[in-house]
């Protein structure tokens, strides 16, 4: 095989014993990779109704055929299980560099099942496999860890573990990798806490065999030398500020979630901004492997009560930990962010819970005695000690580890929770952005951005822009870019650079660069049709699960307030999610029924039956 | 009659020297159009998202008295 190693490791928790086995080249084809081949095992391996946390749940970790190729941004794996917090499935993405020396050991997917019985890490060492006692490890956060396996197995070996979030279940825990990359959302952290599995460490040395290698060389070093014409040009904002760009952006179009998403334009916006980044806290940018973007940021804070040194924040971070919180304090929201990365926490989820622990503590639903100390929106040391608290699951942070919808469901008010299938919102308000709201709404994986992220053409004009406001042409925009986001993540390609190099800058978005660089990678026949069929296939089969799960189109909903409350100021003033309007055409154009089931005739057009 | 120019991101380059906020108060023609004033300013627009008030503007649109014209590059991500 080319680009695909072709094997995938299975580890049974419960024996202890490891298995490899080869890959069959038109599942490999027909499921591109990553996300696609971890529902295709899913789906056909474990039954969709079982409990996230039982050893009936299985948790994969899988590459795509482009990463640790020369293809730039080649570097991410995606972790795909049955979701704690969502009872859906979960696909968390992140890059770095665990990816990419994951992929070089002969491995393209590891499959875990089971429990052990104590904790434990597994050792991949190209085609060594152990698995290792991790009691000394249990306990400790995600720095810590890193630090110490690497000490114990090769100083230059990748780390993916769990900090004490995912070791006590908390359904919003993330697993970090590089110690502040994150496959942050859903509660994958949970999952591998549930099988008393701290950790993943891999070193590996393969060089991956390609079909066409002189084609891909030449077309991967084309699209670097577009971009660094584009820093040379000083057009490089990704990499002068980040993301942290984003909240002046957002804040003009009026859809920075403010005070738990009541309104989208917050005066604190440019004081949480990148240009304050840069002023105040940034040390360096930061490139994943083989990335020649560098949007990371290394950065220090030094500050009495604020203080610490990682990498972030985010822009999610900066809109659910500040700007949803209040918070225009840019050194707590880093502080914060910081002590997510250790405890092995998803940032969204954090701060979008806190600010609906917030809003309800104002209109008095949460007695102050539950919590501990007030908890008002604005208050940066009490998001710190909120995470802090979440993070270990103590006090009142056992309540915001569980989520918004949960946290909320307790004191009797669900409707404060801005979550779609329990999953947190992401930092646009999609009363002002409707492609976002139908997505938030329709994502297999319950409320995300990353499943279709129609803000690029909503919001930054990426290829081109639409209005934001509009919501009759948003159903074709959603499905088209649920499929070419499935198509991302399985061939293992980080967004950023795909969806501005890789894809037609036209209002059609085509895949035409993509599809030759996995043709040129793996030789497997693939075009623009057969490769945006194979995303559509991926995204009915994960569908597929949710339907088994028990999900159904009343679960493709939106909070009251994003439905019926009008967002009160700004540029969307007046405007809420018109989403009984745009479901139903979304679903015929998805082949699905009323009841958003895939037709039999849509899953054997696309082999699935 | 005055505008205000926003400029985000990396536009900021552009602001005047002695701006300390991320945008500047312009005088424009009481008869400007969105196109005028854009053809006036160093920032390549082919290339940006250009807004009025936070909304898209129509082809031809008349700008009006403190209207807030907002560019920042068409990148994307976040």
């Amino acid at each position: 095989m080319y680009g695909w190693n072709g094997r995938i490791l299975r580890v049974n928790l419960t024996t202890g014993e490891t298995s490899v086995e080869e890959v069959d080249p038109r599942i490999a084809r027909d499921f591109i990779g990553g996300r696609g081949w971890a529902i295709r095992y899913l789906y056909n391996e474990m039954d969709p109704r079982v409990d996230p946390l039982s050893p009936e749940n299985k948790l994969v970790f899988s590459t795509g055929p482009l990463t640790a190729t020369p293809v730039p941004t080649g570097n991410r794996y995606m972790v795909t299980t049955k979701s704690p917090l969502t009872g859906a499935i979960s696909c968390s993405n992140s890059g770095g560099f665990f990816p990419t020396e994951m992929k070089r050991t002969g491995f393209d997917l590891f499959i875990f099942e089971g429990r052990a019985e104590r904790p434990v890490y597994l050792w991949v060492n190209d085609d060594r496999v152990e698995l290792r006692p991790a009691d000394h490890l249990w306990g400790r956060t995600v720095f810590e860890t890193e630090d110490m396996l690497r000490a114990e197995t090769d100083p230059r070996a990748r780390v993916a573990c769990i900090g004490p979030a995912g070791e006590r279940l908390a359904p919003i825990a993330a697993i970090l990798n590089d110690k502040h990359r994150a496959a942050a959302r859903s509660g994958v952290g949970a999952v591998m806490g549930s099988k008393n599995l701290k950790a993943v460490v891999v070193r590996g040395t393969r060089r991956i065999p390609l079909a066409r290698p002189d084609e891909l060389k030449a077309l991967a070093d084309q699209v670097v030398e577009e971009v660094k014409q584009a820093v040379a040009a000083g057009k490089a904002t990704l990499r002068t500020y980040g993301t942290a760009y984003v909240p002046p952006v957002t804040n003009e179009v009026g859809i920075l979630p403010t005070y738990n998403f009541r309104t989208g334009v917050f005066a604190g916006a440019e004081a949480i901004s990148g240009r304050t980044l840069n002023q105040k806290y940034l040390v360096r940018p930061k490139a994943c492997y083989g990335c020649p973007i560098a949007c990371g940021r290394v950065t220090r804070v030094e500050d009495p009560i604020f203080g610490g040194e990682g990498e972030g924040p985010e822009y999610e971070t900066i809109g659910s930990l500040g700007s949803a919180c209040g918070v225009d304090n840019l050194a707590a929201i880093t502080k914060a962010n910081y002590i997510c990365n250790e405890l092995g926490l998803d940032t969204i989820s954090a701060g979008v819970t806190i600010a609906c622990a917030m809003e309800m503590y104002e209109l008095g639903l949460i007695p102050e005695s539950d919590i501990g100390r007030p908890l008002r929106f604005g208050d940066a040391e009490a998001v710190v000690e909120m995470v802090r608290l979440a993070g270990l699951r103590e006090g009142f942070g056992d309540l915001i580890a569980q989520g918004s919808y949960r946290l909320a469901s307790h004191y009797g008010h669900p409707e404060f929770s801005m979550s779609a299938k329990k999953q947190e919102f992401p930092a646009y308000d999609p009363r002002g952005a409707k492609g976002m709201g139908l997505l938030y709404a329709t994502s297999n994986i319950g409320a995300s951005h990353m499943a279709g992220d129609t803000a690029y053409m909503e919001v930054f004009g990426v290829p081109k822009k639409v209005d934001p406001l509009s919501w009759e042409d948003k159903p074709r925009l959603v499905k088209y870019f649920e499929d070419i986001f499935t198509i991302i993540d399985a061939a293992g390609l980080c967004v950023f650079l795909s969806i501005r190099y890789l894809f037609e800058p036209t209002y059609n978005v085509e895949p035409v660069r993509i599809s030759r660089l996995m043709e040129y990678a793996t030789g497997a026949g693939y075009d623009e049709e057969t490769l945006l069929k194979a995303g559509e296939r991926v995204y009915n089969l994960e569908r597929m699960f949710l339907v088994r799960a028990g999900f159904s189109r009343a679960d493709d909903t939106l909070p009251p307030r994003m439905l019926h409350e009008p967002m009160p100021e700004g540029p969307a003033k007046g405007h809420v999610v018109e989403l009984d309007r745009m479901l139903p055409e979304y679903y015929r154009l998805r082949g699905w029924d009323e009841n958003g089931v895939p037709t039999p005739e849509k899953l054997a057009e696309l082999g699935l039956l | 009659m005055k505008i205000r120019i926003k400029l985000l991101a990396h536009y900021q380059q552009y602001l005047p020297p002695d701006c300390s906020s991320s945008s500047y108060e312009a005088d424009v023609p009481p008869d400007a159009r969105v196109e005028d004033v854009l053809a006036g300013l160093p920032v390549p627009v082919e290339e940006s998202v250009v807004l009025v008030n936070g909304r898209t503007p129509q082809p031809g649109q008349a700008l009006q008295e403190g209207d807030v014209l907002c560019l920042f590059p068409a990148i994307g991500g976040g």
